[in-house]
């Protein structure tokens, strides 16, 4: 092979990482010194230009959802609000990170307090007396709690003040206190501290997911392949589903994906194919498989190793088919091979560099096929398996060395050798969550090229793709925990250094196609939008074709959601920012509402904790008594016994739509009026008319048309709704139940003093489009007299054809007295 | 789209300009942000999961807080492409530029290292000089280590500009009659130069780090006004300094330099040897191959058996004809002269995979389709290694081929007559 015949300088100083006393040097191997130094013959024409015009354009705003979502409910469990404390934050110049475990503890003695009490009780059970009379006991030490439980009654709202304490319970509760408290909550705190700091660290890091669960298999024909990635509420199904690509690069599902049930969640898939012979293998958390694909897509099952410390990451042999790398978090790592069965290569519980506490363990194959890499969060070793057991070369090394930042660590390492690779197959990638960094194994410790990726998330997920051309740049896709995504063009080869071709980009992440959804009721909103949210397991891609240059990515979310998203190399040079961005089409908007409706048919997930609520269906009950009632209110007492939100829709009736209040044309002023008429010569008999409406009582009509329009909504709706004309006596007995059930229980139905509190409360302005609406509701048909409209409303004209209904017009008239003759 | 941070509030809230803003990252926030983790671990994502807890995902509003927006937009817009926008953030920017405290200060030759390689790759060396100049001149404080690095690599840079000045005239001379009145002049400033820019690189590749070009630039220098012994010092230290890392360039440059140099055998090959342990797949072994194949000792000749199965071990060299040629040629001829323990040493730890990485079905078949002389090669090795009844060899040699028949048929024999499965007699 060849060797880079010129390296970029680079200054290499051994040490810990965070180094103060030495220059930050890195930006001497990142894209800014991609560039070969201009030869001493010819200076001028040899600086070759960053290919600032390199660009994958995405097709879509945002990723879609390639299939619909999955019949089991998906809980996006703890956030940092849950675990962390919420307290003096304000008085710290920097928050620190505390585990709230005093609330968390409380919580649990009031949740599960049966499981926390229980075993001492039963301990105690001896000194005290639940049931019987006053009857004394010889033995003193025997406590009589009859009272003190009816004391208690049931429970006191927890942390409730003002709650009653008898004598009884407090003696009880200074007495037992100190055995009953510190027994149980130190053994509870010091259990539950450990599993809240578990979850605070697999809330930052979730490493169980490196690499990535989802894969994709090309096809022997052009243009389709198959996904394989877990599905269902506990990851453990294994789907195959075919995918075809459209001419247009776009994706297309065939039937029914093929499944396998497996015993435990899925973490990791790994293909390869070598020899026209495509491997499959999956991590669990405490086993690893291995299948072979067939040609029909039967995959035939080739291996299951048990890993008994549990699995932390495996790949297979891109040189020789069927070979397997694990690692286990008991810093062992293995090689099975079909030939030799399974082999220890290398063990050691200590990490390599330095010492850091975490188990996680990585391996993966070099361009020696009996040469493997053992990476852990400190470094990266390659160890040769055949040689002595021990020995081996540091490839990486979280230190001064890369640059390293303080508190950097290794969290993804993966060899880049391809079959038909472009680059010399030497090549691996190590992420951190500062950095990417790729490394010849021929130039060990000396990174070849440093990137800062800046994602707001653990890059977790790496595929180096294949060119879109014969001199293309290879796309290596970086894809972070929180669903961002990154593209690196890497180009270089034969005697050159590998290099960026030209600026990295950010890809859409799943988080940017809410836009496409319609807006939804906060509470659906937020299933939406956790949906969206959660962590991306897996990345994978449908390989650019020569013919288009049309990537197609596949993103696997925890919900078990795959989403899609196309990217077309853009031809030539664009001109600068003046590619217009990418909009949403009619079908990929009417795709995800279609999906919506899907996700939002789903049961809502099992919570494992409610809040203790008052049962309103208990109040409810009672009025289930009056069957007669109409469709209206059946349907306001099923959403009320849900909890639902209520919408004109669900009523059954379409939302009129209100036009919206135009704006005010103002009536025509006066003077120019005026001019007019007597610009044609009717000055005269315009003041006469002017005169003979000021007389009248016709001065209102500079009554603001908006109220026109609300009122005749309301009355477009009151009529929508069904309801029996107002003024046609006497009442159906549907009124009378309606009128009884909104009535609130034990209020007399004196509306009227009610009606005129609440209204004292209201700006002027509103009063009326209130008291218009208060006149349609039926309440009013109680009281005697001719309905709702005032006999002396001189005003018909405002009446609306479909209803005699009359909005009053505001004016000098007394609004009060008309207000009392109304209701 | 990003909201634009109002300029006013920058403004506005000068005075709010806290110390923490004006080091990115302090010692003591990374203790405190990574102590649950307790592995010294840094979560740069850890500081907004934190805010959202405190702030309930209400925006801080102070100046630390938007210019550290504003950056994040600088970011966000350059990853997308959006030069013209991120031009407009950067602008906005610039004022938190003019408080830079000591601590980047200190970093300014840094920077103005960084413009020069910028003018450098972009040919505009004059230019590149300039700055180069300015920021070796650069003082702030007292001068550290870490500034006295970065000063060497400065005047380094200098000395590759200078360097690229004398080749240009190097060129010139080579077109100008050696008599002429004007070659004595510009070989005089030649030499002047050449003193001067040794100086420039002789700090700098002291330094533990990779100089390939600093080093080729040197070495050709003293190579052209006679200094061989000065040039080869430069190799050896650069390819046996131990605190350098393992640069096979070291090494090569130092072979190719002792081959012109017509160095003898016995120190060519104790050279290439280090490059064997280092880069075994490298194509000059196949050179070196040649080398010890001809060499009287034994032990090497047993090496040139080693050095080419090595070759043959990686992935990207499995379709390396020359390699396959070598040691179909060499296996035969060690096997003729009866060092089967040679073959079988070198064999033993490849026997459970070449067949299936060399020599499966699949590549029979494909090496035959794609080039046809590999196959044959490959075949000689298959059967001489495995036997004539190996899957390999009986697919290639079943195969009919009007030019390589005769091949096939020699093939077939030396198999018949040599293979290392054949029952010892």
């Amino acid at each position: 092979m060849e060797f880079p015949s010129n390296l970029h300088p680079t200054l290499f100083m051994a040490g810990p990482l965070g180094m103060t006393d030495v220059p930050d040097l890195s930006f001497m191997c990142s894209w800014k010194d991609a560039l070969t130094l201009p030869g001493p013959q010819n200076c001028k024409d040899r600086a070759l230009p960053l290919a600032k015009d390199l660009l994958w354009e995405p097709s879509m705003p945002g990723p879609l959802p390639l299939l619909p979502p999955g019949p089991d409910p998906w809980d996006p469990g703890v956030t940092a609000r849950d675990l962390l404390f919420r307290g003096g934050y304000h008085y710290r110049r920097r928050p620190q990170v505390v585990l709230d475990v005093t609330e968390q503890l409380s919580r649990f003695l009031w949740d599960h307090g049966d499981i926390a009490f229980a075993p001492l009780g039963k301990l105690m059970l001896e000194n005290f007396k639940l049931e019987g009379g006053r009857n004394y006991s010889k033995k003193r030490t025997v406590v009589r709690v009859k009272r003190l439980l009816q004391d208690l009654g049931g429970y006191q709202p927890w942390g409730c003040p003002w709650a009653h304490v008898s004598h009884r319970l407090r003696r009880f509760s200074i007495l037992g206190g100190p055995v009953l408290s510190r027994s149980v909550s130190l053994l509870l705190g010091k259990l539950l501290h450990e599993e809240l700091a578990l979850r605070w660290e697999q809330l930052l890091l979730d490493e169980a997911f490196t690499g990535g669960a989802l894969a994709w298999l090309p096809s022997r024909t052009a243009r389709t392949g198959q996904l394989v990635y877990p599905a269902g509420g506990a990851l453990d199904r294994l789907y195959f589903q075919e995918v075809s690509l459209t001419s247009a690069g776009n994706p297309r599902v065939l039937k029914n994906p093929g499944h396998i049930q497996l015993r435990g969640p899925v973490r990791q898939v790994v293909t390869s194919t070598i020899q026209e012979e495509t491997l499959l293998a999956v991590r669990s958390d405490y086993h690893c498989a291995m299948w072979k694909v067939g040609k029909p897509g039967e995959p035939a099952p080739l291996k299951v190793l048990q890993v008994e410390k549990g699995a932390t990451g495996i790949n297979l042999s891109p040189h020789l088919p069927g070979e397997l790398a694990i690692c286990s978090r008991s810093g062992a790592v293995c090689l099975w091979t079909p030939q030799d069965g399974l082999q220890l290569v290398y063990k050691d519980p200590e990490t390599l560099a330095f010492r850091d506490p975490s188990p996680w363990r990585w391996a993966d194959f070099t361009a020696h096929p009996r040469v493997l890499t053992v990476g852990d969060r400190t470094g990266v070793k390659m160890i040769d398996t055949q040689g002595p057991p021990g020995c081996g070369l540091l490839l990486f090394r979280c230190g001064a060395e890369a640059s390293c930042q303080k508190g950097e660590r290794v969290l993804l390492a993966q060899y880049l050798g391809q079959p038909d690779p472009v680059f010399p197959p030497t090549l691996h990638l190590i992420c951190t969550q500062f950095s990417l960094y790729l490394v010849d194994e021929r130039l060990p410790l000396v990174p070849v090229l440093k990137w800062d990726h800046g994602l707001p998330s653990a890059p977790l997920l790496a595929r180096l793709l294949p060119p879109a051309g014969p001199s293309c740049p290879q796309p290596l896709l970086l894809g972070g925990q929180g669903g961002q995504l990154q593209l690196l063009h890497i180009s270089g080869g034969g005697t050159s250094m590998p290099r960026l071709a030209g600026p990295p980009q950010t890809l859409p992440s799943v988080t940017d196609s809410l836009s496409t959804f319609p807006l939804l009721e906060p509470k659906h909103q937020q299933q939406l939008e956790e949906r969206l949210q959660a962590p991306t397991i897996g990345l994978a891609a449908a390989p650019p074709w020569i013919s288009t240059p049309i990537l197609l990515l596949f993103q696997l979310s925890a919900a078990g959601d795959i989403f899609h998203q196309q990217l077309r190399l853009l031809p030539g040079a664009p001109l600068l920012d003046q590619t217009p961005p990418p909009s949403w089409t009619p079908q990929a908007t009417a795709h995800c509402s279609r999906w919506l409706v899907d996700l939002l048919e789903l049961p809502p997930s099992p919570t494992a904790w409610a809040a203790p609520t008052f049962s309103h269906r208990r109040l409810l009950g009672h009025m289930d008594l009056q069957k007669s009632e109409g469709e209206l209110p059946q349907r306001l007492r099923v959403a009320m016994a849900r909890g639902q939100l209520l919408r004109p829709g669900d009523l059954g009736t379409p939302p009129t739509a209100e036009p919206p209040p135009a704006p005010e044309c103002a009536p025509q002023d006066e003077l120019s009026e005026r001019l007019s008429e007597a610009w044609e010569g009717r000055g005269a008999t315009w003041w006469e008319r002017q005169q003979g409406r000021a007389s009248g009582s016709q001065t209102q009509a500079k009554r603001p048309k908006r109220r026109t329009q609300l009122s005749s909504t309301f009355s477009s709706l009151t009529s929508c709704l069904d309801l029996p004309d107002d003024n046609s006596p006497p009442p159906s007995p549907d009124q009378t139940s309606f009128k009884a059930r909104l009535e609130p229980p034990g209020i007399p139905p004196s509306q009227e003093s009610t009606q005129e509190l609440w209204e004292r409360g209201v700006r002027s302005e509103r009063r009326q489009t209130l008291r218009d609406y208060m006149a349609k509701l039926p309440l009013q048909k109680d009281t005697p007299g001719p309905a709702a409209t005032p006999p002396s409303q001189p005003s018909s004209n405002w009446v609306t054809s479909s209803q005699q209904q009359t909005p009053v017009p505001r004016g000098s008239q007394a609004p009060r007295k008309r207000q009392r003759m109304g209701f | 789209m990003p909201r634009r941070p109002s300029r006013r509030r920058c403004e506005t809230d000068v005075s709010d300009f806290s110390e923490e803003l004006r080091k990115p990252v302090t010692e003591d926030e990374q203790m405190e942000t990574s102590m649950l983790s307790a592995k010294g671990m840094h979560f740069p994502w850890l500081q907004k999961q934190l805010e959202t807890v405190v702030t309930g995902g209400k925006k801080k509003k102070d100046f630390a807080q938007t210019t550290r927006t504003c950056l994040s937009f600088i970011q966000d817009a350059l990853l997308k492409h959006q030069w013209q926008q991120a031009a407009e953030y950067m602008h906005s920017y610039l004022q938190t530029l003019e408080d830079w405290d000591s601590y980047k200060k200190q970093a300014a030759p840094e920077i103005s290292l960084q413009h020069a390689l910028y003018l450098l790759h972009h040919g505009m060396l004059e230019e590149a000089n300039r700055t180069l100049s300015q920021a070796e001149t650069w003082r702030y404080g007292e001068k550290s280590s870490s500034q006295e690095i970065l000063i060497n690599l400065v005047q380094a840079y200098k000395g590759l500009l200078e360097y690229y000045a004398w080749s240009k005239k190097k060129m010139e001379l080579s077109k100008i009659d050696e008599d002429d009145y004007a070659f004595t002049t510009k070989s005089r400033n030649m030499l002047s130069q050449s003193w001067k820019t040794s100086v420039n690189f002789c700090a700098l590749i002291k330094t533990p780090g990779v100089w390939d070009l600093f080093v080729k630039s040197y070495v050709e220098m003293l190579e052209f006004y006679g200094d061989q012994d000065g040039a080869r010092e430069v190799l050896t230290n650069y390819a046996y300094d131990e605190k350098f890392p393992s640069n096979p360039n070291a090494h090569i440059y130092l072979y190719n330099f002792l081959k012109r140099e017509k160095a003898p055998r016995a120190k060519l090959i104790s050279v290439l040897k280090i490059l064997y342990d280092i880069v075994p797949s490298h194509t000059l072994m196949l050179e070196f191959h040649m080398l010890l194949r001809k060499s009287e000792k034994e032990e090497h000749r047993k090496l040139g058996l080693a050095v080419l199965f090595g070759v043959l071990d990686f992935a990207g060299c499995t379709k390396n004809i020359t390699a396959w040629t070598y040691l179909a040629k060499y296996l035969k001829q060690i096997l003729m002269v009866n060092h089967l323990s040679w073959v079988q040493e070198e064999w033993k730890s490849r026997k459970n995979w070449w067949p299936t990485f060399h020599f499966s079905h699949f590549w029979a078949k494909s090496d035959w389709k794609e080039d046809s002389d590999l196959a044959c090669e490959k075949a000689l090795v298959a059967g001489l290694l495995l036997g004539k009844g190996y899957r390999y060899f009986r697919y290639i040699s079943k195969q009919d081929h009007e030019i390589l028949r005769k091949k096939i048929k020699r093939m077939k024999k030396s198999v018949k007559k040599y293979s290392i499965t054949n029952p010892v007699v």
